[in-house]
């Protein structure tokens, strides 16, 4: 018996046609991705399959059991974790724990082993509230809660969004071994390295099945899609030696914890600076005191020549900002948008029209001017997003996690995007979990336990450390946090 | 100057898109003056009066009908013995029980007049309205078979009363003021509490924080959209008053306008100021819910401030709500002037300045 | 039943850790009964009186001694002409003037009342005080105030208030709560884990209502403790009619909860639909009796009203449950109702 068939599926919401005609089939104890552009109709399917919604036309099983009529069975063998799943920020870690432990019926104790990799990374907070986490402590946490019961069947939906690679790699360690258990796993992800971890892969595009088969063949089949070449190097043009960030033993502390913790480095004007470090390291703490958002508890630093804990305001004129969360006005418009941003930063109005006029045309949304911004597909959004960041012609843009849970041909757009900032002279500060991205910047550092462990040019990282490319320097590295263990 | 332009021309945007809030700004104020006025009407009416009547003489059937043809009560008939009475008041069949004993015309003997009291106003005002009825035909009866007790009634009988500026009574007059004050609360104190919340739950607001927008400058581009739906919400009211009830202001619009403004200025800052310290929606909505409610049972709007024990009279000169329906009633009711209603502008406008103040101050851009 | 109770303890943890929310569930009934039992009040109390007389004899003088002496009236100042006196009340320097002719003392006759009748119902009370001071009618008659003595507003606003919190509690913060965890996406895995959906409304309703219980209690200890109203009428009773009500507001919370997709629709949907009609047409405040016919028959199915004027006879005026049989009934109904629409519309999908 397979353990889950889905044939002839229709499903639209209203005029929009969410699924198209999807059939497939999963075998018992297989790892099966679904993979797609967002928008595809990822979502849709999990939900159908978790008898949360029901199809306009065509069938589902899942052991066997038919979703529409048996849906109490269906929910008893099934463990879902959807996109957006959200902890009860008010609960500690392990309240959140024991609560989807029993709502499992079963407990800590018993799930213990198959959550532990994982799990013992975060185990020294957790008394925290879910809501004081980190975002990727936050994910790692809705992991263990997903986990914590052995279900016979194991929907995941892109799981690891914001997470950092050396726990994306134990996550799916932890799914191997589940497998070991006959217990099919079916997860949607965006990550290349996550897709060769699956044993059938199913591309879906814009409600359609477009191909089934191993990674490989498909990887191979839609390559322009998901294996996009690589960018030219960078030529960038280094002007000189001139410092436009500059960092001398920061701290930020809450209470006894030291989020960042003794920091120093400096950032060349024209470069593209990647800011890399596992979750909960402390890079968007220490973001955040470089954008003038929060004030140090001690050391200096200086952005564009402004000193970060009295000159915050005269920062903010020079710089740009990106956040991990999509920071545009949903309810705006596209030009709106533009307008708005351009006119905070005391463009007059003959700037932002002309500017707004090439950067539409440069993206090629002059059609979409009049769109609202919550109608864009994510991937447009960020584009979007960055552009705006960049309007006003900063000299340094900060960017947090800008490409999270974007299929990799916009990703490569959106560095060609970056590849253009810099060439103008732009500084750009990047965080990201793609360690595909870390390769395209000039410089980067590695941030572990709040402090800085390594700083260089990829090349002289993989060379100082004898790796042969980022992602195993950063696993490396990340590997020797000691902050989860004591 | 032109980057506050830019966000309050933001703001117009989205409360423009918002799906909710613009039927809101239209249809509250219209649904509130058209149905308000007739249920905040704490005129006492058709109080239902039944009698006892233990004489059954001439003069007790004279006293019966006078209350019958009373437009005041509704008179329930009249019943064999006060307990059976006391029953249709305890089922909430009549209000007021008038007992008139044996030897009421013969020897002058007191009645009785018992009424529900749970709600203290009705009982106190119905039993006050048949302590007249029955005083009049005590008085009728007294001036036909002289007696020692004329001399100081007869004072009575020329007692005349002069009702200033609502000479019919109507409780609308009274209510319709008030009610402007309750709309512009309602409507400037909570929308942009729920303005400034939303944006820290979408994020956008970190977006806002590391741009160079001055605080003040972002604080009074969420003040002015108000101002502006304040002054509109009052052009609306103030027509509909005319139009539905006939009642119009009696001093100078300008000055309703310019303590609208105020109020305004006031209760949007509050609002500000609330969210600026919430975490999310409920929360704000319930701290705002909590102080609005506390400051119109302070305010005056229903019962006079004057019988409010000293700690709470104490309380209303800090209370905004209070300075406005005092100073609204004087201007739209009596027809006052600014000589008449300085006091309550100065200030209204020194705690709408505090307010706007401490709001710029409360939001933080670096924490 | 681990799961139910683990249930029940998430949900408690959620109420008990928003200590802003908390502050103000406690603080709103104790602010409410202070506010109700000793502010809110139509007292005839501290009005200011200016004298107009031109000249002034013994029997003014007499008259004005007998006025001050009052608690009820104070003499702020004496004038000579009427428009004077206006002046002042028009500049809420007084509330109502006191006219004596000048052949007063002779004629014993022209005395004139200048009112503020801004507010009509206060104008007719101080007037008719005024009458009663001034011209001390010999008792003709006996008034009696049944089960509220002092006439003071706390008995009449006790069961309203009662009435308001627990709808607002139990309706309002059931639906937000519920809505909250659609919104956040947590229902989702709830719905798809074994426990059965209709376990999860009722675990999230649960702490609610013995939220409204406490609240429900303290408000009856304030009540008697510190307001002295009194609860005349049998205290099981009371409860059982209350824990009724209790339940028909969980299944409205429950019944927006299933309609509104986000919070803050959730709070605006209680807001509009449960608050306004509640204060407004209920009978709390404003007299239903007033209201133009139409409104009276809208105020027929509001529930609240019935549970207010079923607690104002129960508590106040100490009748029997024979005497509110009517009440309990409507509100019954009304909550089988209610609950049963909530459950057959519950969502156990998404959609």
């Amino acid at each position: 018996m397979k353990a889950i068939e889905v044939k002839n599926i229709n499903k639209s919401y209203g005029k929009v046609e969410a699924l198209k005609n999807v059939s497939f089939d999963i075998e018992q104890g297989a790892i099966y991705g679904i993979i797609g552009p967002d928008g595809a109709g990822k979502t849709s399917l999990f939900r159908l399959i978790a008898t949360l919604l029901l199809q306009d036309s065509g069938q589902i099983t899942v052991e066997g059991f038919d979703t529409v009529r048996q849906m109490q069975h269906i929910r008893k063998r099934l463990g879902y974790m959807p996109g957006k799943f959200s902890l009860y920020q008010d609960l500690t870690i392990e309240e959140n724990l024991e609560f989807f432990a029993t709502l499992f019926g079963t407990t800590v104790e018993a799930g213990y082993d198959s959550i532990k990799a994982i799990y013992s990374q975060i185990e020294r907070f957790k008394n925290r509230r879910a809501g004081a986490l980190s975002g990727g402590m936050k994910q790692k946490l809705a992991l263990c809660c997903a986990l914590i019961h052995s279900p016979s069947i194991l929907l995941l939906d892109e799981p690891t969004t914001g997470v950092d690679p050396v726990s994306r790699k134990e996550f799916w360690d932890l799914l191997q071994t589940l497998k070991s258990r006959n217990i099919t796993i079916v997860a949607a992800t965006p990550y290349l390295d996550e897709i060769r971890r699956c044993e059938k892969v199913l591309f879906l595009d814009k409600g359609e099945v477009k191909g089934i088969g191993t990674p490989d063949e498909i990887l191979t089949r839609f390559a322009d899609i998901f294996n996009p070449e690589g960018l030219p190097e960078n030529e960038s043009k280094l002007n000189g030696t001139e410092n436009v960030i500059e960092v001398k033993n920061l701290v930020k502390a809450f209470g006894s914890f030291h989020a960042v913790d003794d920091i120093s480095f400096s950032v060349r004007k024209g470069e593209i600076f990647g800011f890399l470090g596992a979750n909960g390291a402390g890079k968007t703490t220490a973001m955040r005191m470089l954008t003038g958002l929060s004030q140090p508890t001690s050391g200096t630093g200086t952005v564009v020549g402004f000193d970060i804990s009295t000159e915050h305001e005269k920062i903010k004129k020079n710089i740009g900002y990106m956040s991990q969360r999509f920071s545009l006005y949903e309810d705006l418009t596209v030009e709106e948008n533009i307008r708005l941003f351009g006119g905070i930063y005391g463009m007059t109005k003959q700037a932002i029209k002309e500017k707004t006029e090439k950067l539409l045309w440069q993206l090629n949304f002059t059609e979409h001017r009049q769109d609202l911004v919550s109608s864009l597909p994510l991937g447009w959004k960020q584009k979007l997003a960055f552009s705006v960041s960049i309007f006003h012609e900063p000299k340094v843009v900060f960017l947090d996690e800008p490409t999270g849970g974007v299929d990799p041909a916009t990703r490569r757009q959106f560095w060609e995007l970056i590849y253009q900032a810099a060439q103008k002279g732009i500084t750009v500060f990047v965080t990201t979990h793609y360690m595909d991205e870390a390769e395209y910047c000039d410089r980067i550092s590695i941030m572990v336990d709040g402090k800085i462990k390594a700083i260089g040019s990829p090349k002289e990282l993989k060379e100082q450390f004898h790796k042969k490319d980022m992602d195993e320097v950063f696993t490396y590295l990340a590997r020797t946090a000691t902050r989860q263990d004591n | 100057m032109s980057t506050l332009l830019y966000l309050i021309q933001k703001e117009f945007i989205q409360i423009r898109r918002n799906s909710f809030l613009p039927k809101l700004i239209f249809g509250f104020p219209i649904v509130i003056m058209c149905v308000m006025p007739w249920v905040m009407n704490m005129e006492i009416k058709n109080v239902v009066v039944e009698v006892v009547d233990n004489d059954h003489s001439q003069l007790s059937s004279q006293l019966i009908q006078k209350i019958r043809h009373s437009n005041y009560f509704v008179f329930a008939g009249t019943k064999p013995s006060y307990d059976t009475a006391l029953k249709d008041i305890e089922h909430s069949k009549a209000d007021v029980v008038l007992v008139i004993p044996q030897g009421y015309e013969k020897n002058g003997e007191q009645v009785m007049i018992a009424a529900n009291a749970v709600n203290g106003t009705k009982g106190a005002m119905g039993s006050a309205y048949l302590t007249q009825i029955v005083n009049s035909t005590n008085a009728s009866q007294s001036a036909t078979c002289s007696t020692a007790k004329t001399q100081k009634l007869s004072l009575g009988c020329k007692l005349q009363t002069l009702y200033l500026y609502n000479k019919n009574l109507n409780y609308k007059v009274f209510m319709i003021p008030a009610l402007f004050a309750v709309v512009i609360m309602l409507m400037c104190g909570f929308l942009p509490t729920l303005n400034i919340v939303s944006e820290k739950e979408a994020g956008t607001i970190e977006q806002i924080n590391v741009t160079p927008v001055k605080k003040w400058q972002f604080i009074i581009a969420k003040i002015i959209p108000y101002w502006l739906i304040a002054f509109f919400i009052v052009s609306v009211c103030l027509v509909l008053s005319w139009a539905i009830y006939g009642i119009v202001c009696k001093g100078s619009i300008w000055l309703i306008y310019l303590l609208v403004m105020l109020l305004a200025l006031v209760f949007s800052s509050f609002g500000l100021i609330v969210s600026n310290y919430s975490d999310n929606m409920q929360q704000a909505i319930f701290v705002m819910w909590f102080f609005v409610v506390i400051l119109l049972l302070l305010s005056g709007l229903f019962t006079p401030t004057r019988s409010m024990p000293d700690w709470a009279y104490m309380s209303t000169y800090i209370n905004p709500m209070h300075y406005f329906i005092d100073a609204m009633r004087t201007v739209f009711v009596r027809g006052g002037g600014l000589a008449n209603v300085s006091t309550q502008i100065s200030a209204l406008a020194i705690i709408g300045c505090l307010m706007a103040f401490w709001a710029v101050g409360s939001y933080k851009k670096n924490a | 039943m681990t799961t139910f109770a683990s249930f029940v303890l998430k949900e408690t943890k959620h109420i008990l850790r928003d200590k802003r929310t908390m502050l103000i569930l406690f603080g709103m009934p104790i602010a409410l009964m202070l506010l109700f039992g000793y502010a809110v009040t139509n007292d005839v109390k501290n009005v200011r009186v200016v004298a107009v007389c031109s000249q002034t004899d013994h029997l003014t003088e007499q008259a004005l001694v007998r006025l001050s002496a009052s608690e009820y009236f104070t003499l702020v100042k004496t004038v000579f002409t009427p428009q004077e006196a206006e002046q002042y009340i028009r500049s809420q320097k007084a509330d109502m003037a006191i006219v004596f002719t000048t052949d007063f003392a002779s004629k014993k006759e022209g005395l004139q009342f200048i009112v503020d009748a801004s507010d009509p119902n206060m104008a007719e009370q101080w007037t008719a005080y005024a009458t009663s001071i001034l011209l001390n009618p010999q008792a003709t008659v006996n008034t009696k105030m049944l089960y509220n003595h002092q006439m003071r507003s706390a008995f009449n606003f006790v069961p309203a208030i009662m009435g308001m919190l627990l709808m607002l509690v139990c309706a309002m913060m059931t639906s937000v709560s519920i809505v909250r965890e659609k919104e956040k996406g947590t229902m989702e895995v709830l719905l798809v884990s074994p426990v059965k959906p209709l376990m999860i409304i009722i675990s999230k309703a649960i702490p609610y209502l013995v939220l409204s219980f406490v609240i429900l209690i303290i408000i009856l200890l304030m009540a008697t403790f510190v307001l002295d109203v009194p609860v005349a009428g049998s205290i099981v009773w009371i409860l059982l009619v209350s824990l009724i009500y209790i339940l028909l507001a969980l299944s409205l919370g429950l019944l927006i909860s299933n309609i509104a997709k986000t919070q803050l629709v959730a709070l605006l949907m209680s807001a509009m639909v449960l608050l306004m009609p509640i204060v407004m047409l209920s009978g709390m405040m404003f007299p239903i009796e007033s209201m133009p016919k139409i409104l009276q028959y809208v105020s027929a199915v509001i529930p609240p009203k019935y549970y207010i004027q079923a607690m104002r006879k129960l508590m106040i005026m100490g009748v029997g449950i024979t005497d509110v049989l009517t009440e309990v009934g409507i509100l019954s109904a009304m909550t089988l109702a209610l609950l049963g629409i909530a459950l057959a519309k519950f969502n156990k999908r998404l959609e």
